[in-house]
């Protein structure tokens, strides 16, 4: 980063304070889960028909994909009602379980004990894959997938700055399950077999920092405080913060891999707990929910009803945001619900801002972690010129929202973006 | 209770348009409460008040301007205004005016710069000329002949500059500095100049708190004023006046001001930072040329004005990813700014201290068609005799009439010995023998110096007239363009 670019980031004002000291709320299960039958790209068939009891922890869906294999667990014990169509975060019907809840949580363990330091490579990719890990920072990819061919490694990343405004489940979970993580994180550094790791974490999380010294010191994996500033949490833009290098396509161009925290807490739990993922720690905040909290809530459990726990809606108007505010997606409908690689829900009340026309500040071209023009993009949008566009480089954008955020003018400018990466999806296909 | 649709992200900036434009129109108005303060101290309250009722006219004209638009266009006046800052523009156009001009002019130039300089292309943010600059340089600049007389008349900096070309030796610098009352009061405002540029210093502070509320880039003003500043300061290195030519520039007239607050204009300057970069790069070297050889009495208005106009090709040559394609950028950015700077110290650096320039015309051309012409001061009737002649050099007995002998008042003619170069045909020196004209006025034109403008010439075009001398100095080029035709003859 010379003089001739801007800071390719920004500090925003997180909010964290609306949730992070306060104690987590363990809340009542529902009567009616609705397990969504598909996680990020991964599609599951049912391994249980309607009427069949079903225990937690108990597999009930079994991936199609080979590559994209998440297999799905119960979160709770009953009955299982049937597959229903419900809306997802996504913005579209998709294949649910139906489970009627009996309160009794009775559990079977899922997996035995697992000691990642006396299991091999393979026995340990295996243990990953059958457990049915993903990245839990909001993507949903496949851990195992990830881990696959682990060569020219030379650092594993733990992610645990979550940059999105609001949202403080990582950080929660961080301090509640420091053991866990640190357990998973050792295994995946033994599945990269990189030499070295590093733990990121935001410099003004002291004390979780200090817990994570606690953990990590003398371990091969080390902590490394990063600057709060949006979009740390992006594997670009964390890793050429930890390493100063760029690269075109995926971490490992880099030397780099990373997960999430959370995923690293999640493989804790398999390995000695024997557990799966059934729930989810997740982030309920906003000027737009009454008692914002961290709630611990099982896999499948309806917005609505979280929203409800939390005292309700406050205010006539809402955006209701499936994640954080920055890259989550407003849903008109409260009925969806939480995903494994769900850990938010922002709700904020609606308000239009004031908007005028584009100074041509420049601004979002100053910001953008992609290097991009976004003011540039939305005008060769406007004109269709799909030469101007190519040559833009839209294809980079990953709509980390920042172009709108800082937009003085108050406009759609990340929209503008997408736009241009649809029309031009559409006009390469032909 | 509803849930409402609206794409992401959805979190937004305290920072707004109009909070940017209120911070400007702050600093624009401690600028002009500064002036008024000023003027009044200097000038009387008469002339404090000028400045208040210029500031009003303008502000209402251009408010006027957008409210009868926004009528005819039939659309919502109030939030039109509010996102129009047409304001800005007239504060800007006020503060970048000399105190002597009429209101009667203010108000004209107002309505035509918010107009066409504005509303014609749309409104805010699609205008291409910087609306305030725009009215200044086009229209404005057409009425100085409304200009009020009795006012301030002294000369400011930028046209001290003008009369001494590129201020060759640091004396006469030093001494035109000294009449600003040193550096020292140009940083703290006291001389004439535009009414917004009176205070360097409080100039300075804007930039400081518009850079801090992040109003505005640093790079636009910082590379402006700091390549007017490199710039005239090598140039005085190279004439010999010194770094303090640079300090000067920086000081006088309108850089600072038009870098802090027409330079920052981003509706009219390039949307990536190396674009800024080059803009003001650009801007800086017109503004240094345009000082030191035009006619106009500071570059900055017309720097701005024409780097305004390259603003989309520098947005152009800037499309790409700021990542992927740093190296491309970092190549043009250098180029660029290289050329800018070769370009305006070559043109700085090789003129001689004297206007017109003797550099660009090849050397022949005048000296055949003066000795085409019998002679181009056929009333002075001019006469050269060689005298004597070494192979190598040749002096000419010359003889010409002056006032004097023009005006019926005698037969006394000048006379004087002219050495000429006969390998270069160029003239080494000029002495007066005889001196037939009124003493006093006439020997302004052969004092020493004077003639030491003839030194080196082929062409008696290169050398300027002596203001309140005329006569004398024409016939004293009379007898050096007898010399130079008699030895090309040969």
């Amino acid at each position: 980063m010379s003089f001739l670019t801007g800071p390719m980031h920004f500090h925003l004002d997180g909010h964290k304070e609306l949730t992070a000291h306060k104690e987590y709320l363990k809340l009542p299960e529902p009567d009616d889960l609705y397990i969504p039958l598909v996680n990020g790209r991964a599609a599951c068939r049912p391994l249980v028909n309607a009427g069949d009891e079903v225990k937690v922890g108990q597999k009930i869906g079994e991936p199609t994909d080979g590559f994209w294999y998440v297999p799905i667990f119960s979160p709770v014990s009953g009955t299982v009602v049937g597959v229903e169509k419900r809306m997802t975060t996504m913005l579209k019907p998709g294949e649910h379980l139906h489970i009627k809840n009996d309160h009794k949580g009775t559990a079977v363990r899922a997996f035995e004990p697992f000691d990642y330091e006396k299991a091999s490579w393979e026995e340990l990719h295996s243990f990953v894959k059958e457990a049915g890990m993903a990245g839990l920072g909001g993507a949903g990819f496949p851990t195992f997938a990830k881990y696959s061919k682990p060569e020219g490694i030379d650092l594993f990343i733990v992610n645990a700055v979550e940059c999105e405004p609001y949202l403080t489940a990582d950080y929660r979970n961080a301090m509640e399950n420091a053991e866990l993580m640190k357990a998973g994180a050792l295994a995946l550094l033994k599945l990269c077999k990189a030499p070295k790791g590093l733990v990121a974490v935001k410099e003004d999380k002291k004390d979780l920092i200090e817990v994570l010294h606690r953990q990590f010191d003398g371990t091969g994996i080390e902590v490394a405080p990063v600057k709060d500033i949006y979009p740390a949490g992006w594997e670009r833009t964390l890793i050429y913060m930890l390493t100063g290098k760029r690269y075109d396509r995926l971490p490992a161009e880099a030397g780099c891999i990373l997960n999430n925290v959370s995923t690293c807490i999640a493989l804790g739990n398999a390995m000695v707990n024997g557990m799966p993922i059934t729930h989810k720690m997740v982030t309920v905040s906003g000027d737009g929910v009454q008692d914002p909290h961290n709630v611990y809530v099982p896999v499948g459990m309806p917005a609505g009803d979280i929203i409800r726990q939390c005292g309700g809606y406050v205010g006539e108007d809402c955006l209701l945001i499936a994640g954080g505010p920055m890259m989550g997606k407003t849903i008109p409908n409260d009925q969806f619900v939480i995903g494994i690689a769900n850990n938010g829900l922002t709700v904020l009340q609606h308000r239009e801002p004031f908007s005028v026309k584009c100074l041509r500040c420049g601004k979002c071209t100053e910001t953008c972690p992609s290097g991009l023009e976004p003011v540039r993009i939305n005008f060769a949008e406007k004109t269709k010129d799909i030469e101007l566009l190519k040559k833009l480089d839209i294809m980079s954008c990953i709509q980390c929202g920042l172009c709108t955020y800082i937009c003085p003018s108050k406009l759609d400018v990340t929209e503008g973006v997408a736009r241009a990466k649809r029309y031009m999806t559409l006009a390469t296909k032909k | 209770m509803k849930l409402t649709f609206k794409p992401s992200p959805n979190y937004r900036t305290a920072q707004s348009t109009s909070g940017i434009m209120w911070d400007l129109t702050m600093c624009l108005c401690a600028v002009t409460l500064f002036s008024v303060v000023y003027y009044t101290v200097a000038g009387g309250v008469s002339y404090g008040l000028r400045v208040v009722i210029m500031m009003a006219a303008s502000v209402a004209a251009a408010l006027a301007t957008d409210a009868a638009y926004l009528k005819v266009m039939k659309q919502d006046i109030k939030k039109g205004i509010l996102s129009s800052y047409s304001w800005i523009t007239a504060m800007i156009l006020v503060l970048i005016s000399p105190i002597k001009a009429s209101c009667y002019a203010i108000i004209i130039a107002t309505i035509i710069a918010v107009f066409f300089g504005k509303l014609a292309f749309g409104g805010f943010g699609q205008n291409i000329f910087n609306p305030a600059a725009f009215g200044e340089a086009i229209i404005m600049n057409n009425f100085a002949a409304t200009y009020a007389e009795d006012l301030y008349t002294g000369a400011t900096p930028t046209t001290a500059i003008k009369a001494f070309g590129w201020l060759a030796d640091s004396g006469k610098l030093n001494s035109l500095v000294a009449g600003y009352g040193g550096y020292g009061r140009m940083l703290i405002g006291g001389y004439i100049s535009t009414i917004g540029s009176t205070c360097a210093l409080l100039l300075i502070l804007c930039c400081v708190f518009l850079i801090w509320r992040r109003d505005i880039d640093w790079q636009a003003p910082v590379f402006y004023i700091g390549t007017v500043f490199v710039e005239t300061a090598v140039i005085g290195l190279m004439k010999g006046s010194g770094l303090g030519l640079g300090l000067f520039n920086v000081l006088a007239g309108g850089v600072l001001f038009g870098g802090i607050f027409m330079m920052t204009d981003p509706v009219t300057s390039p949307v990536t930072i190396p674009g800024r970069i080059v803009f003001a790069v650009g801007a800086a070297s017109l503004t240094v040329i345009l000082r030191g050889r035009s006619n106009f009495a500071d570059g900055v208005l017309y720097s701005i004005l024409i780097m305004n106009m390259l603003t989309p090709a520098i947005d152009k040559l800037f499309d790409g990813s700021q990542i992927k394609d740093a190296a491309k950028f970092r190549k043009y950015t250098l180029i660029a700014s290289v050329c800018a700077l070769a370009v305006t110290l070559l043109v700085g650096g090789l003129s001689s201290a004297k206007r017109p320039s003797s550099t660009a015309k090849p050397a022949e051309i005048p000296h055949v068609s003066a000795a085409a012409k019998a002679s181009s001061f056929p009333e002075y009737e001019p006469s050269a005799e060689e005298i004597s002649n070494d192979g190598t050099t040749a002096v000419y007995h010359t003889t010409a009439k002056g006032f004097h002998a023009l005006n019926g008042g005698g037969e006394e003619l000048n006379e004087a010995d002219v050495t000429i170069d006969l390998a270069t045909k160029t003239v080494k020196k000029v002495e007066i023998t005889v001196f037939g004209d009124t003493a006093g006025i006439g020997d302004v034109a052969t004092s020493d110096s004077k003639l030491a403008a003839y030194e080196g010439i082929s062409s008696i075009d290169e050398v300027d007239a002596v203001s309140g001398a005329t006569f004398t100095s024409t016939s004293v080029k009379a007898m050096v363009e007898a010399a130079l035709n008699t030895a090309a003859a040969n």
